[in-house]
């Protein structure tokens, strides 16, 4: 068994979990936290619902650990059963919609509202609202893929669908944020520059 | 799906992108991107756009809701192991744990809390033999002290649903929450307090700290201790320090302040939260505070 030597690896950890170890799913869940919390907080986009929805998945991680069959990595099974969380509370409150998806109107006031002056080096308020406008599977996809860097094949076991379907999903969420980022970032000239992961187009 | 214009849709420029056209549509959009400068920069945008959220780093988790999960896990963690005990010589292959009885325990103890509703709330507090709510003339605050700071068993299904009457048996299941062991109900108690955001937590300990001879008897509020009971249940040890009604930002509100493993955890909602449905979560949690540990002074 690992573990003596460096840290245990994620796997060694929810199988220690499920032998009843107590401590071992919270090393785990610590581990992959900030990223499991980015993708709450931006699927749900709203850090009240995001709190629940993380608390839900974490539960039900920890409950049902011992289904976890290996066929891919812990990571992937953890945001699959985040963002499943997310969803599952998004059309929940599907019925009393906030801000409801595609509202230019709403997103509008929702920019105006984050770029004051003070704040406009601040492209994540921006994107971050941008991505608000996108239709809940549309924005699990571009975030796992896009922003979380997951393999096509990595996100259709997340999103529970095809790759084709991640593909699909993904490009009609950029096509449909372009504009609007493009807007956002015309207003600041001078951020235009993303270089360091810049590339990929041929 | 081109335009009118003979140019390329974003759509189609991102389904090409992300390879989903194939054959003589993918060569024909090829060959049009060549020699268009307009379709080639919408091409280039749509690769920034991969680029820039990419680049964004990720929020950190915010320490109210890590505490929070913390708190909740440890719960989990404490269900579970006492789910195991109580079922081990029966199976030793379970395929799934009971699931904490959150319901049936907060019905347990909202009986005993609420019921005996003449009684005085004295909650004992850890170690510093605070007793903040109620404490008009109690004989039994100090005695609860020492028996609150207890780890609590936390109560497994079976035990729970059988606790559900009135007087449970205190053997399994009854040191759920041990803030409640012995007390009875739950009011509020005035503070004069305007809590600001900016000076939250010095405010909080400030509470923390004040005599409880200054307040006074509480009116006990069915709602707001099943409220209270709700807020603290993933907290532990979770003892209730002190509730009580002030101002946020000059608004009506209340202070709920229970300690947790490494200090104290303070939530100050506002007054039409306490109703059905209250959560850690739901709307009307103006803030959330977490206190390191006051050493009694």
């Amino acid at each position: 068994m690992p573990g003596a030597d460096g840290p245990p690896s994620d796997a060694e950890l929810l199988r220690r979990h499920v032998a009843g170890d107590g401590e071992a799913f919270g090393e785990l869940f610590r581990r992959h936290r900030d990223r499991l919390w980015a993708v709450a907080l931006r699927t749900v986009g709203d850090p009240e619902e995001a709190g629940d929805a993380i608390q839900d998945a974490m539960i039900s991680a920890f409950r049902r650990a011992g289904d976890f069959r290996g066929d891919s990595a812990v990571t992937t099974w953890l945001h699959r059963i985040v963002v499943n969380a997310c969803l599952d509370r998004l059309r929940r409150k599907a019925a009393r919609p906030a801000v409801s998806a595609g509202d230019e109107q709403a997103f509008e006031a929702l920019v105006a509202h984050d770029s004051d002056p003070a704040k406009t080096t601040d492209t994540r308020l921006d994107v971050n609202a941008a991505l608000q406008i996108l239709p809940p599977q549309q924005r699990a996809a571009l975030l796992v893929v896009d922003m979380l860097g997951f393999s096509v094949a990595d996100a259709a076991i997340i999103l529970d669908t095809s790759q084709g379907t991640v593909k699909s999903r993904c490009a009609r969420a950029r096509a449909r944020l372009l504009p609007h980022v493009a807007h956002l970032r015309g207003n600041r000239s001078a951020s235009e520059s993303v270089s360091p992961a810049q590339g990929g187009d041929a | 799906m081109r335009r009118q214009t003979g140019h390329l849709d974003t759509d189609v420029l991102a389904e090409f992108r992300a390879g989903l056209i194939t054959g003589r549509r993918r060569r024909a959009i090829a060959a049009h991107l060549t020699g268009c400068t307009r379709c080639t920069a919408a091409d280039r945008q749509l690769a920034e756009l991969s680029a820039l959220l990419a680049a964004i780093p990720a929020p950190v988790m915010p320490d109210g809701v890590a505490q929070r999960l913390d708190a909740a896990l440890a719960a989990e963690v404490e269900h579970k192991q006492e789910a195991e005990r109580a079922v081990a010589h029966h199976s030793r292959n379970r395929r799934r744990p009971p699931r904490p009885a959150r319901r049936p325990t907060l019905q347990l103890v909202m009986t005993r809390v609420l019921v005996p509703a003449a009684a005085l709330v004295v909650l004992a507090a850890g170690g510093y033999g605070l007793s903040l709510i109620g404490g008009q003339s109690s004989s039994s605050s100090s005695a609860t002290a020492g028996s609150a700071a207890e780890p609590a068993a936390a109560s497994a299904a079976p035990s729970a649903a059988q606790a559900n009457g009135l007087n449970a048996p205190s053997a399994s299941g009854a040191a759920a929450y041990p803030s409640f062991q012995k007390s009875a109900a739950l009011g509020l108690v005035p503070n004069g307090t305007d809590f600001l955001p900016a000076t939250l937590k010095s405010q909080l300990e400030a509470a923390l700290r004040a005599p409880a001879a200054s307040r006074s008897a509480p009116h006990p509020s069915e709602p707001l201790g099943a409220c209270v009971l709700r807020l603290s249940s993933g907290v532990r040890p979770g003892t209730l320090k002190l509730v009580e009604s002030a101002r946020y930002q000059g608004r009506p509100a209340i202070v709920i302040i229970v300690s947790s493993a490494s200090g104290y955890v303070a939530w100050v909602v506002t007054v039409g939260w306490v109703a059905p449905g209250c959560s850690a979560t739901s709307a009307g949690v103006l803030a959330v505070a977490t206190l390191p540990g006051i050493s009694a002074s």
